[in-house]
């Protein structure tokens, strides 16, 4: 009994001590690099939770968006809107980015879910490009390629350093949420949906609603980074939603490792440094961003990751899982 | 004024067409979704930017001479990447395929704005294509005719090829049945290399003809490649003929929207994409499970 118990606790103990870690060494480096360092940690911690949002759909569901960033830019845009032309004081306007995302999900996932594989994805592409279209070019109620600015302070005024923790609060608590998604009845159902539909509808589930409950969640989440983001730079832009940042959340999936639930935090951590630093040393980064993927799609096909958890299986850790 | 817009949006649709074919006919064979294939048309630009000056600079033959070259060299290119390294991944996961061409943007991006610099550049017309033919009231610039004319030719010869030659027959064969094709003794490895290569030249051809009608740069591909994929997904995804409709469909609407609605073009035809597919998953519903 105490042994079955030990077993049980003690990958969770791992855990704790791996998020206590992970959450201190990001706080040392917040509050000891400077302002730089405080907008390069707070972007790191924003990208996280847009990744992972993304990476619930791709790493369980089977499912490739290739236009996550509609969700993004829709959560910025729910914010933003929402106090431009709704009046709706900033605090409380929080509220709208997630919950606009959340039914762009809703409405573009109803549409999604009913295909499979390439034309899912292409459909998904689809339906990024018009929200990007339609912030573009709605000049009067969207601000068009002007974007909205200059509606709040940025950070709602916070020092950087404060702002980096306050996100990294909010985006403990998104992962802590979609972690529970994932390990939740819900979850299973969410796997074996991505693994096999006809075998799961034989089981009962629905596959369609069950991949639509996941595009519902992972859009939320989406929507929850957008916000941040909104709320980081004071402004939305129609950027936010375009073919761009749909690309960074999918390289940081595929870069952090599919299958595995901190692939996304791993890749947003690892291409966001990346990202920040490379071009500092050298104008190619580009190429070099395309190296690293044929790398990672010839060689090691489970990301960055796959890796660690190869390290910790050789270290006798199962925490990173 | 509709006749001129009309006559526009065919012109673009056939454009859009020379785009396209390559992009759904590499993935008709190989089922890979080439997502560098604007990269490669905005190759096959800078190449004619290149050579134009190089072969005979403002006459028909230079100009036509300078895409025939630059198309042959983009498909020496996209072999080469064909033979090193798409080879390895057909059959694999769909992500992993569209991951491996994601790269190959990223590089070619950055060997262009390497070679050629970040700013636009403009590729001369020949000095015979330059006027406008003046019907009634309209002026109809010359050379959107001439494109047009060259893209039939391009459609023409395609059809040739596929109906009525060897490699035309193993084309169909691999696209309709891959692995009956391969039992068959049809080199599956060879196939896939030449149909690649085909596509390619075709997205080279592509930029090269359209290189005098605009600006020149860098940001080329990802504009490029959204415009295919939209074409190919409302013609089918492999479906040569499906593209061709799907252009002229693609281009009127873009023509005329922008005429009648000029905000809502763009997102008029993203909307008949969503429509097509929604219609194919309704109809697949009604058919057998697969």
């Amino acid at each position: 009994m105490m042994a079955r118990l030990a077993r049980a606790e003690m990958p969770r103990l791992r855990q704790m001590l791996f998020v206590a870690g992970a959450v201190a060494a990001l706080e040392a480096v917040n509050r000891l690099t400077g302002v730089s360092g405080s907008l390069l940690v707070a972007e790191i911690i924003i990208m996280m939770v847009f990744a992972s949002s993304l990476n619930l759909l791709m790493s369980f569901g089977h499912m490739v968006s290739f236009g996550h960033a509609a969700y993004f830019g829709l959560g910025s845009y729910g914010f933003a809107l929402a106090i431009t032309r709704f009046d709706v004081p900033a605090e409380a306007a929080l509220v709208f980015g997630p919950l606009l995302a959340g039914i762009g999900g809703l409405v573009f996932g109803a549409l999604c879910v009913r295909l499979t594989e390439i034309y899912f994805a292409m459909l998904t592409l689809a339906c990024a490009q018009i929200t990007y279209t339609v912030l573009f070019q709605w000049y009067d109620f969207t601000g068009g390629d002007t974007g909205l600015t200059g509606f709040m302070t940025p950070r709602f005024g916070l020092s950087e350093a404060n702002f980096a923790s306050a996100a990294m609060v909010l985006a403990l608590v998104c992962l802590y949420v979609l972690w529970r998604v994932v390990h939740s009845p819900l979850g299973l159902a969410i796997r074996s949906v991505g693994q096999d539909r006809y075998r799961a509808e034989a089981l009962g589930l629905s596959p369609r609603r069950v991949q639509l409950v996941a595009f519902v969640i992972s859009a939320f989440f989406a929507g929850v980074a957008g916000t941040l983001f909104a709320v980081f730079h004071g402004n939305a832009f129609p950027d936010y939603a375009g073919l761009g940042f749909t690309l960074d959340a999918l390289i940081m999936v595929v870069l952090g490792g599919l299958n595995s639930f901190l692939g996304g935090v791993w890749g947003a951590l690892v291409y966001t440094l990346l990202k920040n630093f490379v071009p500092l040393m050298t104008a190619h980064w580009e190429l070099i961003l395309g190296l690293i993927l044929l790398a990672i799609v010839l060689v090691m096909p489970h990301g960055l990751a796959g890796g660690v958890k190869r390290l910790a299986g050789m270290l006798g850790w199962g925490a990173l899982r | 004024m509709i006749l001129v817009q009309l006559v526009n949006g065919l012109m673009e649709g056939m454009m859009l067409f020379l785009i396209a074919s390559g992009l759904t006919l590499i993935f008709g064979v190989s089922r890979i979704i080439n997502f560098a294939h604007g990269s490669l048309y905005m190759l096959g630009a800078f190449l004619t930017w290149q050579l134009v000056p190089l072969l005979a600079p403002g006459t028909v033959a230079g100009f036509f001479g300078a895409v025939l070259l630059s198309a042959v060299l983009v498909a020496v290119i996209g072999t080469i990447f064909e033979m090193l390294i798409l080879r390895r991944i057909y059959g694999a996961d769909t992500l992993m395929q569209l991951i491996i061409t994601i790269a190959l943007v990223f590089i070619l991006r950055d060997a262009v704005r390497t070679i050629w610099g970040p700013n636009s550049l403009s590729v001369p017309m020949p000095d015979a294509m330059m006027g406008a033919l003046v019907i009634g009231d309209n002026f109809f610039p010359i050379f959107p005719f001439v494109i047009f004319g060259a893209g039939l030719v391009v459609v023409l010869a395609m059809i040739l090829v596929i109906h009525f030659t060897r490699a035309g027959i193993l084309l169909r064969a691999a696209t309709d049945d891959r692995g009956m094709a391969s039992l068959l003794g049809v080199n599956e490895k060879l196939v896939f290399t030449l149909v690649f290569a085909a596509g390619c030249f075709l997205a080279g051809l592509a930029g090269g003809m359209a290189a005098p009608y605009g600006d020149v740069n860098y940001l080329l591909d990802t504009t490029v490649i959204v415009s295919a994929f939209i074409v190919c997904v409302i013609g089918g995804l492999g479906n040569l003929y499906g593209a061709l409709a799907g252009a002229m469909v693609v281009g009127v609407t873009k023509a005329m929207g922008v005429m009648f609605f000029p905000r809502l073009a763009m997102v008029l035809i993203f909307l008949i994409m969503a429509a097509v597919l929604v219609a194919r998953s309704l109809g697949r519903q009604a058919g057998p499970a697969r």
